[in-house]
């Protein structure tokens, strides 16, 4: 007898490896335990949660049974960039990203005591109907921000996709184009350069310019749109004349060209209240002066981010500063230095020159005070990408915005209406 | 929710897991304090020492680990068996032993030889003289020795479990009013048969409850899990939990005599195999497995029962145990049952009998070769199951991937972990989950469930239950007075641990799905009644003073009283 209860003790073998499975679960449990929940948010949450825009207007809502969307199809749509959908097929849309904000989880009481929460964003959704519409069937993005808050007031991708539509959806419509793509920047790469110049070369508006329609450097020859004659920096920039811009960035030099793109945030990726953001490129091996010069005038391999675009834009209207953007409302950034205090304002100055003096402002842009500067970046197939960049110095309305229509031709006539039609609504 | 109605949610919530704690530390506290005493049955004398002879079979011989420990030369390690018959005849045998055995200088048969008061027996030339003892004296012994539920009242630990019911009753009424009429009814019904076969047990002057205490707790948990998953066939499931209890009862009766028990292992070897083959045959396919059979309207699952019977055949005495000493017919009867459970598909029943053809064989010979050998088969097999059938290849295939495919292969398990997080430490309330109404949670994933509802707290308490009645198994098996109830009840303990082990881990993802149930929580009416007769196995090894009923008393063994009739 004593043999084999001897052997018994086999058995605590057993209850030995159910107690260390309990433990790797119990480990596991609390490492993922929160993320095991909210996979199956809306089943474990009985209560109902929502996603509304700056005024309180429904984007979405949901509860144990239903998933619910605005309830207009051009309000779906527009704001698809911003919401995604309940299946997750745009990763950056907020009920994707923001799904854990909206329910409640804890590991002592799981999800018992989840009211689903509210979120309330910082976008306008008749905002986004608008840039949606101005767009008009191309594709593009349209990101406007309220530069002294951070808010988000429009974020918009087209093409875009109804959630609702169980059809075949337009390609690249789950992708929202403000945060997931780099394009080619043209001229509004200016911006950057100038910037450089400003903090780099010493005496900029002391400096003339002198453009005959076309340059040489090194032996490569850089065409100018036209023939803008004896300049002064600032009338170079309002021109956006190649010529001048290519001396600038050979005057800069690549060195500082780099730091300074990657000091205004140009080449890093951000991210939006944690939805991730690509980064930029710009040339960073040695390439030689005539390469240089394209890359100063925002040609050669640069290519920007609409987002990371708007911070820079909106930390040049902020004197330098950059009230971080969200989209969450109710939260407010943190605020960092992008760029000299001196330099944003300056910039800003020639970007308000630009519109006064050679973008018609007044008529295309009425009762706007309006600092601004296009880009019309050729792809190199004929066709050009349509920028327009720029701010409202304005105190009851400090937006800064982004308008890309991709392939949409010159900056100021494909991009500046958009601008105008966001714009004119925004300030309304 | 009003703030009342939420405060009595979180009150009965902590207090169901304030009561599930305090019931498995005071059933483990007795099993930890109470005095398992050797019960006394005779004494061999060696020169001038008195052996006590504690078992009704006991290995002679002069090994460390024999229970009458004759360290003289010419004795070999293993040489007798001493063993008592039910009726309180005692035989000796000669398990091949080299210097042989002689009583009354007279060398034994093959087949043993009676022994009685003031006989000598010699062992490899050492004089053991036996002495029984008197009704009388056994009787002196006997009240020397302390009765079960001494330190920690069997009352009291039941009362707890009743509050615990009402406590979870009253969590159900909380959370929802459907079928509350029913549920109550229920939960009074199991009330009702606890404290009845508690006070029969007091009647028939047994003290021993825990093993019954910790069945009865895992019964209201799953209960409760069928009060919130299918209330409208909770009248069934009390039905069942009642005829569970009846079958425990029939089934303690019958191992109270040893010689009836051995007598009809070769029945239930038969049984056992009629039907298995029965199953293979007739069986209808559900979700890949052909393991229910279906009689008149009234569906069961086979291999539950066979489960039983499985125990019963592969359970030994002693003395057979030491004079056939292979495993040969043993090993052949386990194969069959293993492949037939395999042609069945029940891929989980199949994994259960093997780990307890394990545990039964290494109880059996001791013998880690013989372990690994069969461990090294059952690896072989276990390949060509996981080759051959598919159901089994994708439930392979998602292990530890279950969340890449939460749509696919691993819909449940997603589903049971999300859930089972989702309900925290404390749980939702009974009754307030949704995993309920994936398919088979209540049975496949009944772990999740109550981890849902009741928090991972009391489901953790669920799995110590199990272990604790493990322990039981354990420590009463070292004063068992046969090998057979030490086995059978070690034995069972295998087949519930790992029954639980591969329930709570197919479901949290860290073994593969194999659907088979948690013991006495999950639903399931065959499931269920097998459960309460292995606890019959159970109550059979525990020698405690007037603790089980399964267990004779030394004060009134029918085969004193033959023997003085006849003296």
């Amino acid at each position: 007898m004593k043999r084999i209860t001897h052997r018994a003790f086999s058995l605590l073998l057993l209850a030995a490896l159910i107690v260390a499975g309990l433990a790797l679960y119990t480990i596991r449990y609390v490492d993922d335990g929160r993320d095991w929940a909210l996979s199956f948010a809306r089943a474990n949450s009985g209560s109902g949660g929502a996603l509304t825009d700056r005024s309180g207007r429904l984007l979405a809502s949901f509860d144990a049974v239903e998933n619910r969307y605005a309830e207009d199809a051009a309000t779906r749509t527009a704001c698809y960039a911003v919401t995604g959908d309940y299946w997750g097929r745009s990763g950056t849309g907020a009920l994707t990203c923001f799904w854990d904000d909206m329910h409640n989880y804890s590991l002592l009481t799981g999800t018992t005591h989840s009211e689903a929460v509210d979120l309330q964003l910082t976008v306008d959704a008749a905002l986004c109907r608008t840039a949606y519409e101005a767009l008009g069937g191309r594709k593009g993005a349209v990101m406007v921000m309220d530069y002294k808050t951070g808010e988000v007031l429009c974020m918009v991708s087209a093409p875009s996709v109804d959630p609702l539509d169980t059809g075949e959806p337009p390609e690249g419509a789950y992708l929202n184009r403000c945060l997931t793509s780099s394009f080619t920047p043209g001229s509004v790469f200016k911006l950057v350069t100038a910037a450089a110049a400003i903090e780099t070369v010493p005496d900029m508006d002391a400096r003339l310019f002198t453009c005959e329609g076309e340059t040489e450097i090194a032996g490569v020859r850089i065409v100018c749109a036209g023939e803008h004659g004896t300049q002064t920096f600032e009338q170079a920039l309002a021109n956006s004349c190649n010529v001048a811009f290519a001396e600038i960035a050979v005057k800069v030099g690549q060195e500082n060209m780099i730091a300074h793109a990657r000091s205004y945030g140009l080449l890093d990726r951000h991210d939006l209240d944690g939805i991730p953001s690509v980064a930029g490129s710009y040339p960073l091996d040695f390439i030689g002066d005539p390469e240089l010069a394209w890359s100063g005038i925002g040609q050669s391999t640069d290519l920007v981010n609409p987002y990371a675009m708007l911070r820079f834009v909106a930390a040049v209207a902020n004197g330098g500063k950059l009230a971080e953007p969200h989209l969450i409302a109710g939260r407010s950034g943190p605020f960092t230095r992008l760029v000299e205090e001196d330099t944003a304002d300056r910039l800003a100055a020639m970007m308000n020159y630009n519109v006064a003096s050679h973008y018609d402002g007044a008529y295309n842009f009425p009762g706007l005070n309006l600092s601004a500067k296009t880009g019309t970046a050729e792809l190199g197939d004929g066709s050009s990408h349509a920028w327009f960049v720029g701010f409202l110095a304005d105190e009851e309305h400090p937006y800064a915005f982004v308008v890309l229509v991709e392939n949409g031709g010159g900056g100021l006539y494909a991009a500046g209406p958009v601008a105008n039609a966001v714009l004119q609504q925004a300030v309304r | 929710m009003n703030a009342v109605l939420s405060h009595s949610l979180i009150l009965s919530k902590s207090v169901l897991i304030l009561l599930s704690v305090l019931i498995i530390v005071r059933c483990l506290r007795s099993l930890l304090s109470e005095r398992y005493e050797a019960e006394v049955w005779a004494w061999l004398q060696l020169g001038k020492e008195q052996l006590p002879v504690t078992h009704w079979e006991n290995l002679i011989g002069r090994s460390r680990s024999a229970d009458i420990r004759v360290d003289r030369d010419g004795v070999s390690r293993a040489h007798a068996v001493l063993v008592r018959s039910g009726k309180g005849v005692w035989t000796v045998y000669d398990i091949f032993s080299k210097g042989g055995v002689w009583v009354n200088r007279i060398k034994i048969s093959p087949h043993g030889a009676e022994v009685h008061s003031g006989d000598v027996i010699n062992v490899g030339g050492t004089n053991l003289r036996f002495r029984d003892m008197t009704t009388e004296k056994r009787r002196q012994l006997e009240d020397k020795r302390t009765a079960a539920g001494k330190r920690v009242s069997p009352f009291g630990t039941l009362l707890e479990l009743s509050v615990f019911q009402i406590f979870l009753l009253l969590q159900h009424a909380l959370c929802s009013t459907d079928n509350l009429a029913m549920i109550a009814l229920a939960f009074a019904a199991l009330l009702a048969l606890e404290w009845l076969c508690y006070s029969s047990m007091r009647l028939l002057g047994r003290s021993g409850f825990e093993i019954e205490t910790l069945a009865f707790y895992l019964s209201s948990l799953g209960l409760s899990v069928a009060a919130s998953s299918v209330p409208e066939d909770l009248l069934k499931q009390m039905l069942l939990t009642i005829a569970g209890v009846v079958l425990f009862l029939l089934m303690g009766w019958w191992l109270r005599s040893l010689r009836r028990v051995t007598a009809a292992r070769g029945l239930a070897a038969a049984a056992a195999l009629a039907l298995l083959a029965v199953n293979v045959v007739f069986s209808e396919e559900v979700m890949g497995a052909r393991n229910w059979l279906s009689i008149g309207g009234y569906s069961f699952q086979p291999s539950e029962f066979v489960k039983v019977l499985y125990l019963y055949v592969g359970a030994s005495t002693l003395d057979r145990l030491y004079r056939k000493q292979n495993l040969f017919v043993f090993m052949a009867f386990s194969a069959v049952c293993v492949i037939a459970l395999a042609l069945i598909g029940d891929f989980g029943t199949a994994l259960v009998f093997f780990v307890c053809f394990l545990v039964i064989s290494f109880l059996r010979s001791g013998s880690i070769a013989t372990v690994l050998l069969a461990l090294t088969g059952a690896g072989m097999a276990g390949f060509l199951a996981v080759t051959v059938k598919p159901h089994i290849a994708r439930r392979f295939a998602a292990w530890g991937h279950v969340w890449e495919d939460i749509y696919g292969a691993g819909y449940q398990q997603a589903r049971a972990m999300s859930a089972a997080a989702a309900g925290g430490l404390f749980g939702k309330g009974a009754g307030s989950g949704w995993l309920k109404n994936i398919v088979a949670a209540d049975t496949d994933m009944v772990f999740a469930v109550v981890c849902e509802e009741q928090g991972l707290i009391i489901a953790i308490c669920m799995v110590l239950a199990v272990m604790a009645l493990a322990f039981f198994a354990v420590r009463s098996a070292r004063y068992g007075r046969s090998a057979w109830y030490a086995i059978a009840a070690c034995g069972a303990m295998a087949m519930l641990l790992t029954q639980t082990a591969l329930n709570v881990f197919g479901t949290m993802d860290l073994l593969p799905f194999t659907g088979v149930t948690f013991p006495f929580v999950s639903r399931g009416g065959s499931s269920l009644l097998s459960c309460w007769m292995l606890m019959a196995f159970l109550k059979g090894s525990d020698t405690r003073k007037d603790a089980s009923f399964v267990v004779n008393p030394v004060r009134v063994l029918p085969g004193d009283t033959a023997k003085e009739a006849g003296a």
